[in-house]
């Protein structure tokens, strides 16, 4: 794909984002990047037992942050990808995907929406392991 | 309300250009060159001012290794490539109320191209006046533009100018967000690497976000309405020598100009090693 069509996809995303709003049921609401400087989003994320029932964005900020954060998220909605494999997501290949010539040197802006969206799930797992560690104890007490 | 440049009572008002100004001039492309300088890199590609360039901040004026600006060599060479010349007069203009056309311009001040100057509103004023924007990148003949001498000494500080300045008790401001002033924001989610390990301000700063410079269309406010910021609240006086700073000294970069150009203060710098380097340095006092 040439540059254009890379920078006419990113558009396509910026002016038309996939999955924006806020999940009112999320498990998860993790914010990521500035409003100051660059982009910033919010990732809202609703799961059970590995598996991503509910995924959404709001976010502001330059074309790549906010496309690249649409891209991501339908690529792992149409995908069924479980929280394991967003996880295991190479940073390097998602920017090949959005278009490492459009990005240029703003690989940070692109992978914006995936590291938050990792943070997201890494909490989700976290906060599931403790409720999991805790049930017992709060039964037996 | 809109007022013309001249009714705005700058100190140099030929440092500012309108939006009309600019309309006038598309074709005079031997001697005057338009810049756009933004932050989000695809702006220009998606649509700029007719016969403008675009220059990266990223990619074009910073050193790709080390923490600094570009080298005379290649300042030269850039002039070359979008046909700018010594004689040509450079128009910024961009996106974020022109704080990336600033920084652009403060970083051709290092190298002594002096006939630059701000298109007041920036990109937003142009888009909502509805001017002609295209998506076709202008081709100019490249110039032999000289090896210039990078000049770090008048408009730019370094740690240890402003560590002195402290001592001297000179006046700072900080042009940071409030929750960056107070050290409630100890650095950008997510960008650990643009942080610091401690928050705060230098001693005796004084907090005027960068952005209260402008109004709502992204012009420059007038003289008398910057005069009660900088000296009514920030205790600024004539002559005074100020030193500005942010985080990595882009944003100070804008109150710099405000500073230099629209309220007249000759010794004004811009500390771009900022809080990024500050908030990092052991022993560096800090205030909450």
């Amino acid at each position: 794909m040439s540059r254009q069509q890379q920078i006419a996809v990113l558009l396509q995303h910026y002016q038309g984002p996939r999955h924006q709003g806020v999940l009112a049921d999320a498990d998860v609401a993790m914010p990521g990047g500035s409003p100051e400087c660059g982009g910033s989003v919010v990732i809202y994320l609703r799961g059970e037992e590995g598996r991503i029932r509910g995924l959404s964005f709001t976010g502001q900020g330059d074309i790549i942050s906010q496309a690249a954060t649409s891209m991501i998220l339908e690529q792992v909605l149409d995908e069924g990808l479980t929280m394991d494999e967003v996880i295991a997501l190479d940073y390097e290949a998602f920017v090949d995907r959005v278009g490492r010539e459009a990005v240029g040197s703003r690989t940070r802006n692109a992978t914006l929406g995936l590291s938050t969206l990792k943070s997201a799930v890494r909490k989700h797992q976290r906060d599931t392991l403790y409720a999991n560690s805790t049930e017992p104890a709060r039964k037996a007490g | 309300m809109e007022q013309d440049i001249e009714q705005k009572g700058y100190a140099h008002p030929e440092a500012v250009v309108s939006t009309e100004w600019v309309a006038e001039r598309l074709n005079d492309t031997e001697n005057i060159r338009i810049v756009e300088s933004d932050e989000d890199v695809l702006l220009y590609d998606i649509g700029h001012i007719r016969n403008s360039v675009k220059i990266d901040w990223v990619e074009d004026l910073n050193d790709p290794l080390v923490r600094d600006y570009l080298d005379p060599e290649h300042f030269a060479r850039l002039m070359g490539e979008k046909g700018i010349g010594l004689e040509t007069t450079v128009v910024f203009y961009g996106d974020k109320n022109n704080w990336w056309a600033t920084y652009a311009l403060w970083v051709f001040q290092l190298f002594g191209h002096e006939n630059v100057v701000v298109m007041d509103g920036g990109r937003i004023k142009w888009e909502q006046e509805g001017r002609e924007m295209t998506q076709e990148v202008p081709s100019f003949p490249s110039k032999d533009y000289p090896v210039p001498t990078r000049d770090d000494e008048k408009i730019r500080a370094f740690k240890e100018d402003v560590e002195r300045h402290l001592e001297k008790q000179g006046p700072m401001i900080d042009v940071r967000s409030p929750g960056e002033y107070s050290g409630e924001l100890l650095h950008m989610p997510d960008y650990p690497q643009e942080g610091a390990l401690r928050g705060g301000h230098i001693p005796g700063a004084a907090s005027v976000p960068w952005a209260r410079a402008v109004r709502e269309d992204g012009s420059f406010k007038s003289a008398d309405e910057l005069k009660e910021i900088y000296e009514g609240e920030a205790g600024l006086n004539q002559g005074d020598d100020v030193i500005a700073y942010c985080r990595i000294g882009e944003r100070s970069s804008h109150t710099w100009f405000v500073l230099k150009y629209l309220l007249g203060y000759d010794k004004v710098r811009n500390y771009d090693g900022s809080w990024t380097e500050w908030g990092n340095s052991v022993r560096a006092p800090i205030e909450r």
